[in-house]
């Protein structure tokens, strides 16, 4: 069943990189915060009643609830409806993320003795969920799109960390802050500080600072 | 003892967001900087004195880190009495408020990463850094800080979720270790799996390298700094690169000890080329003297890891170029803050004939460049000349003259800005408006950049004894 929800997880990605709908993309977010939610919930139950608890209540609140909502207001404050001017086609964009997936699966299945300390199946989906949500932020255009390729990045972590076979609440509690950094930070102030500034929410809006003529 | 560190600036902060008075303000900040300068000190006069507690630890290892932050931020919060006199003028007391809490939570998170004696706590406020120091980068709002700004918290951010990657990789490698405490790791890191080892080192050197300022992740460095107010950019390329090297020295100590040393020696020795390259391509373009001076910081953070990646001599060097570049590099962006004050710009080309204009601030900017080119007696001096003797050494011969031409096309570079910007040919109405601007500078906005000057040359000279054994017990610690 757990296996089944990380699975499901790693498909999420593969939806993120053919649409280009922010609308789209922020509902991705919040399916990733409830399967993170049940992962927890559900397969490790193993650790200390604190860790699990407080696990559990961060993905459903944080994860899966306020960052969507916040990412919501923010696409509506700023019209931001599309990201269409990605630098590669949505076809290749799928193929890609496919083939890194893929490659995710194939560690899980690979018998080697290093191996031996991590979940296998968590890890290789954690580890194509990172690569997918960089490769995607080197491609988007939108500002807001980088911010929730970030959080998915910031998704793909957390499952690494749970895919660590032995006792580390501390780690995984500590990977928590990465949220509320996000939270606090590059959505709070810098997304809506730009939008106001710029008027836009174009990356290639934000590139005057060069090394030649600027003040 | 430790905790008053991070116990007394808070209360600083929580009184000056009530009171909102910038003398007021200017009083916290020298006396937490006093305070941060006497734990430093007590740690040499009364080594019976244990300065720790379960989390913060100031031990052999991280002291001359923690001594560097100390000086550097005191020579800062001088700075700023004059400074912060000048930006009243445009902000209000509750900007000026903002302004001040900013710059103790940023020292109060550089401290907390240095003392810290476990690599979560260490990540933690690396973070923190970046929290604080994203404000005080878009303290001036204009559309240039907000960019500077946004490419430093998004770039920075990937670089620490990398990092914490590595973490969560070296968690694998440690096996059946369950802690991050650096003491624990090095003792038991001949038990460590290589393997996991070699990828968690990639990724943290990758991760926290991005905070360093190392090349090829190194593209926030010249915006911030060039965007943040001076004395903001004097404490990012003085203290915060250091902090993030002290996470990457202590992970590759612990390569060291598990005797899985290539992989991470070859990556150090790469990345620290690859910023001596970058700068040299970089520092021919660009028409700003501040990021003339950020990428001589990455210049100077790719000689560390060189140094580091060497081992032997180089490590007493690498840390001799921390102390020298940590204060010369503070004193050049102090400097520049007072040239920005009187000609209002950053361009290069609109700054002429500085001597004319203003004889210390030029003695100043000259000295400083002289600084950091390794001009003898300068102390970068030493530490270059040492790290050139173990590259001869240890046979590298076609990376020491590599690095030799890289460091002279740097020097020729900044050279040329230098002499152009204190000599050059001075037009008569952009002289006459700098000159309306000499009262802007005060007597607390030299007497820093002399002293940080003064040590840093002396130091080429002479080292004093308890110096020189904290370098020592530095490197074996």
């Amino acid at each position: 069943m757990v296996n089944g929800l990380i699975i499901l997880f790693g498909l999420t990605m593969l939806y993120l990189s053919t649409t280009s709908r922010l609308i789209a993309h922020v509902k991705i977010v919040m399916i990733q915060g409830i399967l993170l939610f049940l992962i927890c919930a559900m397969g490790f139950s193993h650790m200390p009643l604190v860790a699990i608890t407080f696990l559990t209540v961060e993905t459903l609140i944080v994860k899966a609830i306020l960052i969507p909502l916040f990412l919501n207001k923010v696409v509506k404050k700023t019209h931001s409806n599309r990201d269409t001017d990605a630098n590669i086609a949505h076809f290749y964009c799928l193929l890609i993320s496919s083939l890194i997936l893929f490659g995710g699966f194939m560690i899980s299945v690979v018998d080697i003795p290093s191996l031996s300390m991590i979940n296998p199946i968590c890890f290789g989906i954690a580890l194509s969920t990172i690569i997918i949500s960089l490769w995607l932020i080197t491609i988007k255009h939108k500002i807001l799109s980088n911010v929730i390729e970030f959080i998915t990045m910031e998704n793909g972590i957390f499952l690494l960390s749970l895919s660590v076979a032995k006792e580390m609440p501390m780690l995984v509690n500590i990977g928590v802050l990465l949220d509320v950094f996000i939270a606090i930070y590059i959505l709070g102030l810098f997304v809506s500080e730009i939008n106001t500034e710029l008027g836009d929410m174009e990356v290639t809006h934000l590139s005057d600072l060069k090394d030649c003529d600027n003040d | 003892m430790i905790s008053l560190v991070f116990i007394i600036p808070i209360i600083f902060c929580i009184l000056a967001f009530f009171i909102k008075n910038n003398k007021l303000n200017n009083i916290f900040t020298l006396l937490y900087a006093i305070l941060h300068a006497s734990l430093g000190a007590i740690y040499f006069i009364r080594p019976d004195i244990m300065l720790n507690n379960q989390y913060f630890n100031l031990n052999s290892s991280n002291i001359i880190f923690y001594i560097i932050l100390s000086v550097v931020f005191l020579a800062v919060s001088i700075y700023n009495i004059g400074y912060s006199r000048n930006l009243a003028l445009e902000f209000d007391n509750k900007k000026m408020m903002h302004y001040f809490v900013m710059l103790l939570i940023f020292v109060i998170s550089m401290t907390g990463s240095i003392l810290a004696d476990n690599l979560g706590l260490a990540w933690i406020f690396i973070e923190g850094t970046t929290l604080a120091s994203a404000y005080l980068i878009y303290f001036n709002k204009t559309k240039h800080s907000i960019e500077a700004a946004w490419k430093y918290v998004f770039i920075c951010s990937i670089g620490i979720a990398l990092a914490f990657v590595g973490i969560i990789l070296l968690t694998i490698a440690t096996g059946n270790l369950n802690s991050l405490n650096y003491e624990d790791m090095m003792a038991n890191a001949a038990n460590f799996n290589h393997f996991w080892l070699n990828v968690s080192f990639v990724f943290i050197l990758f991760g926290i390298g991005t905070k360093m300022g190392l090349a090829p992740v190194h593209f926030w460095l010249p915006d911030a700094h060039s965007q943040a107010p001076s004395p903001i950019s004097a404490l990012l390329s003085a203290t915060l690169l250091n902090c993030a090297f002290l996470v990457i020295l202590n992970i590759y100590k612990i390569m060291l000890l598990a005797n899985c040393i290539f992989c991470a020696r070859t990556m150090l020795m790469t990345m620290g080329f690859l910023s001596l390259f970058v700068t040299s391509v970089f520092l021919y373009r660009t028409t700003n003297y501040k990021r003339m001076l950020a990428y001589s910081s990455i210049e100077n953070m790719g000689i560390l890891a060189i140094a580091a990646s060497l081992g032997g001599v180089a490590y007493f060097a690498m840390v001799l170029h921390l102390i020298g570049h940590s204060l010369i590099k503070a004193s050049f962006f102090m400097t520049s803050g007072n040239i920005l004050e009187l000609f209002k710009t950053k361009k290069i080309k609109s700054i002429r004939a500085l001597g004319d204009l203003d004889k210390k601030t030029s003695w100043l900017w000259i000295v400083s460049f002289l600084g950091i080119c390794a001009f003898p007696p300068s102390i970068l001096f030493l530490s270059e000349f040492f790290i050139v003797q173990t590259l001869l050494i240890q046979r590298h011969y076609i990376l020491c003259a590599l690095f030799l031409i890289l460091l002279t096309i740097i020097l020729f570079a900044m050279a040329k800005v230098v002499i152009k910007m204190v000599f050059g040919q001075k037009n008569e109405e952009r002289f006459e408006k700098a000159k309306a601007n000499l009262n802007k500078i005060t007597p607390s906005m030299y007497i820093p950049q002399m002293a940080l000057l003064t040590i840093a040359f002396v130091l080429g000279v002479y080292i004093p004894k308890f110096l020189d054994i904290m370098i020592r017990t530095t490197i074996m610690g």
